[in-house]
């Protein structure tokens, strides 16, 4: 007796830690839930695998643009050795994201090569004729007549084609221009030569607005080392035709002239401004870009999810209502069934579901859409342990046993037959968490943990309170504990 | 009540109906691997081969206006920027108009806001609260696919060294084939689906494959548990205990597939959208599995 107690009490404490625990760790629901983007990113490398030094940096990276882009509650995680999954949680922007995460953000200083100032002039001019063509063809797509600006781009570059004497490999006219422009861009960089002076010798960056005009100019400081590289550098080249060129990614972003003033000393100070057209967002990324540092390996974005905040919203509802009235349903039932044990099996539903939510903030699992369904189909699965040992008792009520011994006999004849049920199914949730994608992890942990609790539930609560309610004479009727149709059997 | 299947008499007729569901997928597998265009055994959705997948409410005041999804493509195309973009892209007006929902090959983050803004000008305005985009490169899906794989042979392989130590050969050998049965005729109807009805798979369905794998083992293994004790105290023959072992375990099975069915039903009636196929071949499964334990696995261990 006194045992029994104690277990009783065991379970009311749960219960009351489980409200506990719900009302001060809310869950963490999942970005399908409350919205937001989640993207993967793989790590691109040629030959041989990612190293766990690697995969470190490029999270680092990673996580300190992220950080400077001012978005709040990220989260970065690492998956499988070679990619990263990045959620940002609301309504952020994929793309502004994917344009700051993508760029290697590799910065160098090349001086130019002597007696190149033709080439650069021409090739300077023809970078600018083809941002024009790009501007244009960008604008050109929501007017009628844009059969007219397609025929001007293309004769335009036809010219360049010829100039450059270059032959495309794309067919459309974006491919072209924007493969032209890769052209140039690369053939500039090759008019300079590399320094010692790289992104490597930068400590901070930053972004104002210029004075004269509304364009925005990004500011470089350097480490001590690097400002007198810079002032090395800057020196050799003062009051010279040749320029200096800061390179991101292998595009010259800028090309600068060094005044004779500097010839004697450089630029000193360690510090730098790139100022070209850079507009409010173009500057900030780029300062992103900077401060974060490079990465040591280029990166992919190869999966990417966004879920608007209303339908996260929506989706809350719907499994809502699928669990309660999946739960609803299934109570109905096992009372219609059961009778008195098929309440029993209700209420420790209504435990088993307080103890799986109260876990889940505990340990933290996020819930997401696929978690839910785990969640709801572990309903199921509990129900199943609670039938295999109310068929036992029912088997032994109809041998004619005494209701005691029936529940006692019921509980430990089906118990084999549970742990065995149950040791199967979490053998799959652990290969599937094991093996699993993000979204097939949600699913496995939550199936995983529901089918663990409903081990306490069905063979120990079920138990309790079954034994408790057996107390009072009044409900010690066998005939409450079958239906009636077959009682005569 | 007691029930009583007629398990002995019937034992031709079980094993033949098993048969012919057996064959039916089998065919629909080889139907789907050469006649269709995807040339695949099932129809893989973009969780596995990669693309675009885009669904967007429209904002509209009483009545969303109509369009036909053609010439809003041809506009698409029209105004796009890489025109290649756009082919084998399906486009859908659903919910009375109000719901787009448009699937193409795989795009670059900014090629998919492009479409959008695209499509914002074609028949918008759109409410992007209601957003649902999902990008899947193709390398990705290649990946996920042999992950999905590879998962299944894993479990598959220690459900069986379980069962094996839990009992003998034998039972191993059967409860395993009542479940190859099970995720055999499951991928089969699927396999039809995808024929008749474009259904595709994703990963999702992998995740049910697993687990009517570890539903229909824990089905069958209840049965044979009883079978196993019945053998060691009743004194009838070895077909009659098999038999009355069923009947015994009958409203158990039935019950069980009844209270995980009700739930399955709920997601499928109030769930969200992304979790009716998931749990249309849970629900399959569960039945298959729930037949195969109760009469197709305790019949293969009948004595002639």
């Amino acid at each position: 007796m006194k045992r029994r107690q104690g277990w009783l009490f065991f379970i009311i404490f749960l219960l009351t830690l489980s409200v506990y625990l719900l009302i001060n760790y809310p869950l963490q629901l999942g970005l399908d839930l409350q919205g937001g983007s989640q993207l993967t990113l793989q790590i691109i490398k040629e030959e041989g695998k990612v190293t766990s030094d690697e995969l470190e940096a490029v999270n680092s990276v990673i996580d300190k643009r992220v950080n400077n882009l001012g978005v709040s509650e990220s989260n970065l995680q690492t998956l499988g050795g070679d990619q990263l999954i990045l959620e940002l949680p609301g309504e952020q922007n994929p793309l502004v994201a994917s344009r700051v995460l993508g760029k290697t953000a590799l910065l160098e200083f090349r001086t130019q090569k002597k007696g190149t100032s033709t080439d650069l002039k021409t090739l300077q001019l023809q970078r600018l004729n083809i941002k024009e063509l790009i501007e244009l063809y960008s604008s050109s797509d929501k007017t009628q007549n844009d059969e007219n600006y397609l025929k001007i781009i293309q004769n335009d570059l036809k010219k360049i084609e010829q100039e450059l004497n270059y032959s495309y490999t794309s067919s459309d006219i974006y491919g072209m221009l924007i493969e032209i422009k890769k052209y140039v861009d690369k053939e500039i960089t090759n008019l300079f030569i590399k320094t010692d002076l790289s992104g490597k010798d930068l400590i901070n960056a930053g972004r104002r607005q210029e004075q004269t005009n509304s364009n925005w100019e990004v500011l470089l400081t350097f480490s001590n080392s690097g400002g007198e590289k810079f002032a090395e550098i800057t020196k050799s080249i003062a009051g010279t035709n040749q320029l200096l060129a800061i390179i991101l990614d292998g595009e010259s972003i800028s090309e600068a002239s060094v005044g004779s003033q500097f010839v004697n000393t450089g630029i000193t100070g360690g510090s730098a401004t790139i100022s070209g057209n850079f507009s409010a967002e173009n500057a900030r990324e780029l300062e992103v870009q900077l401060k974060g540092g490079s990465l040591p390996l280029p990166i992919e974005i190869v999966e990417s999810n966004t879920i608007g905040a209303l339908l996260g919203s929506k989706n809350i509802l719907k499994s809502l209502y699928a669990a309660i009235s999946g739960l609803i349903f299934v109570g109905i039932f096992m009372i219609f069934n059961y009778r008195i044990l098929g309440f029993v099996s209700v209420l420790s539903l209504v435990l088993y579901g307080f103890f799986n939510l109260a876990l889940y903030s505990l340990i933290p699992v996020t819930l997401t859409l696929p978690g839910i369904s785990g969640l709801i189909l572990s309903i199921g699965m509990a129900v199943d342990a609670n039938i295999l040992i109310f068929e036992r008792i029912r088997e032994e009520l109809y041998d004619g046993n005494t209701l005691t011994r029936s529940i006692d006999s019921g509980f430990q004849r089906a118990n084999s037959s549970i742990v065995d049920g149950h040791i199967t199914t979490l053998l799959s949730c652990f290969v599937l968490f094991l093996l699993g994608t993000n979204f097939v992890k949600g699913f496995a942990a939550t199936l995983g943990i529901g089918v663990f609790i409903s081990l306490f539930t069905s063979l120990n609560c079920s138990k309790t309170i079954l034994r408790f309610f057996t107390t009072y004479q009044s409900l010690r009727q066998k005939n409450l504990y079958l239906p009636k149709k077959n009682f005569s059997n | 009540m007691i029930y009583n299947f007629e398990l002995i008499k019937n034992k031709r007729k079980i094993i033949s109906f098993s048969t012919l569901l057996i064959l039916l997928s089998l065919l629909g597998i080889l139907y789907s691997t050469f006649n269709t265009s995807y040339k695949k055994p099932i129809n893989l959705g973009m969780d596995f081969i990669g693309g675009n997948e885009l669904r967007i409410e429209r904002v509209c005041e009483e009545e969303c206006s109509n369009f036909p999804p053609d010439s809003v493509l041809e506009n698409l195309r029209e105004i796009s920027k890489n025109k290649n973009v756009l082919n084998n892209t399906k486009l859908q007006f659903q919910n009375n108009n109000k719901l787009i929902s448009i699937r193409t090959p795989y795009l670059s983050i900014e090629e998919s806001n492009n479409l959008i803004s695209n499509l914002d000008n074609i028949v918008g305005p759109l409410n992007y609260e209601s957003k649902d985009s999902r990008l899947i490169g193709p390398k990705l899906g290649k990946r996920l696919l042999n992950n999905c794989v590879a998962s299944l042979l894993v479990s598959l392989f220690a459900i069986s060294l379980y069962i094996t130590i839990r009992f003998d050969k034998k039972y191993a050998l059967f409860a395993l084939l009542a479940l190859f049965h099970d995720l055999l005729i499951v991928f089969g109807i699927f396999s039809w689906l995808g024929i008749i009805l474009s259904v595709e798979v994703n990963s999702l369905f992998a995740v049910s494959l697993l687990t009517i794998a570890g539903y229909s083992v824990n089905d069958t293994v209840v049965i044979f548990d009883r079978i196993r004790e019945n053998l060691k105290s009743n004194k009838e023959g070895h077909n009659e205990t098999i038999q009355l072992s069923v009947n015994e375990s009958f409203r158990r099975t039935t019950f069980t597939s009844i209270t995980t069915l009700i739930p399955l039903l709920s997601i499928m009636l109030f769930g969200s959208y992304s979790l009716f196929w998931f749990s249309l071949s849970l629900s399959l499964g569960i039945i298959v599995g729930s037949y195969s334990s109760i009469l197709l696995a305790p019949t293969l261990l009948l004595k002639d």
